[in-house]
């Protein structure tokens, strides 16, 4: 897709964040603009590294980064950054990914209800494992550094 | 239309459904994807399989001020990451360590690709973010990571809590270590937990809590990192590795000795243009 299509669609994308914080989080669209300003802004400058920068990253990840960068202790702007995303609700994005995720899954419903008691057994299996995993590595390092 | 359903269903708000030694959290994203399933081809034909297509590469374009808000996010809480001990990154290696455990389960299970996005990590937004920028949104990478978001995010708050207290009732973790270990998941599974946890070890409620949320906080800065460069390339190697066994026992055609087979015959196929 061409850069001005990008810039359309996370244009739209900002117009989805801040509807769904007003209606559902009651942040009115002036006091959720900055934030949301930012936000896209990242999101765009992201889109740009992964055209310019030639390493093989999704843009997630630079995304991610930069988001770390603007808000980093050593960030000129950091508490105005930090003041103006905190007051977005991070469910409004979430939201629209569900919505566009939902369309996108549509027309697969038939695996869902096929293949849907594995999945449960195979989130049970990483939930139990992750957790208890965690819960030995941890004891082994509080014991270590002597923390217990 | 997607805009439609997100407000719709941010109207809606949080709705908790107290279910035995947990609660059944359903949030917005349920209802914004439950209304984006319905309206899709297989059910309502609002939209058609064209449409779908394109919806799939919208997902990106909503993702990416997620992310740029955990960024944020994470830069404003680095001073908490620095200061804490080595201890808070224990659940990295609690991902890791169940990834050679649940690509297995997976794959006896029958499943395929999917198993990539499904047995990588504990699939949080996070996750499913990463997996879906990864693999796209069509892949059956994504769509096994958004699986396993829909039975976390349905079932995780009371499996968290259930598990809480039986890993708990065998006494043989600190309280501490168990705080720590509740900080895996999402936030909501591990207010479950600290909350069980709090109620066995009242003493030590203060300290559980403070070292759950810090591990919930580091877990969310790591996590794009984790999953991005190590997780998903594990579990995809062992995909890649193991599938084929899973196969034989299942007496089913593997589907990456196939793949391979393909790209076999097709770089034949080109060897003999070029000569």
């Amino acid at each position: 897709m061409r850069s001005i299509e990008w810039a359309f669609l996370f244009a739209v994308s900002a117009v989805g964040i801040a509807l769904a914080n007003l209606v559902g989080f009651q942040v009115g669209i002036v006091e959720s603009l900055p934030g949301i300003l930012i936000l896209v802004a990242l999101s765009l400058a992201g889109m740009a590294c992964t055209k310019l920068i030639p390493l093989k990253l999704p843009i997630v990840a630079y995304v991610s980064i930069l988001g770390l960068l603007v808000a980093g202790p050593w960030s000129p702007v950091r508490d105005f950054v930090i003041a103006s995303v905190g007051v977005i609700n991070l469910t409004a994005p979430l939201a629209l990914v569900g919505a566009f995720a939902g369309i996108g899954v549509a027309d697969q419903l038939g695996f869902f209800a096929r293949q849907g008691w594995k999945m449960v057994v195979v989130g049970i299996v990483f939930m139990t494992g992750s957790f208890v995993i965690t819960a030995i590595i941890s004891q082994l390092l509080l014991t270590l550094t002597g923390a217990i | 239309m997607a805009l439609v359903f997100a407000v719709i269903a941010s109207a809606i708000g949080q709705i908790s459904i107290p279910m035995g030694p947990g609660t059944l959290i359903l949030s917005p994203i349920f209802y914004s994807l439950i209304l984006g399933i319905l309206s899709g081809p297989s059910v309502a034909k609002v939209f058609k399989t064209p449409e779908v297509k394109a919806a799939s590469k919208l997902v990106i374009v909503a993702i990416c001020p997620f992310i740029a808000k955990l960024g944020i996010n994470a830069g404003a809480s680095l001073d908490t990451v620095i200061s804490a001990g080595p201890a808070l990154f224990a659940h990295a290696f609690g991902d890791i360590l169940t990834i050679l455990i649940a690509v297995p389960v997976a794959l006896a299970l029958g499943l395929k690709r999917e198993t990539i996005g499904a047995a990588s990590s504990i699939n949080r937004e996070t996750n499913l973010a990463v997996t879906t920028d990864v693999y796209g949104a069509e892949s059956p990478e994504a769509k096994g990571s958004l699986a396993i978001y829909v039975v976390g995010g349905m079932l995780g708050t009371i499996y968290f809590g259930l598990l809480a207290s039986l890993v708990a009732a065998f006494g043989l973790f600190d309280p501490l270590s168990l705080g720590l270990a509740a900080g895996v998941g999402a936030g909501i599974m591990m207010a479950a937990a600290t909350g069980v946890l709090g109620a066995i070890y009242p003493a030590q409620a203060d300290q559980i809590t403070a070292l759950a949320s810090a591990s919930q906080t580091i877990a969310g800065i790591d996590g794009v990192y984790l999953a991005m460069f190590v997780a998903l390339p594990l579990a995809q190697w062992l995909y890649r590795t193991l599938e084929p066994r899973f196969a034989a026992l299942r007496h089913e055609p593997s589907a990456v000795l196939a793949e391979r087979e393909a790209a076999a015959s097709k770089k034949d196929a080109t060897e003999k243009d070029g000569e």
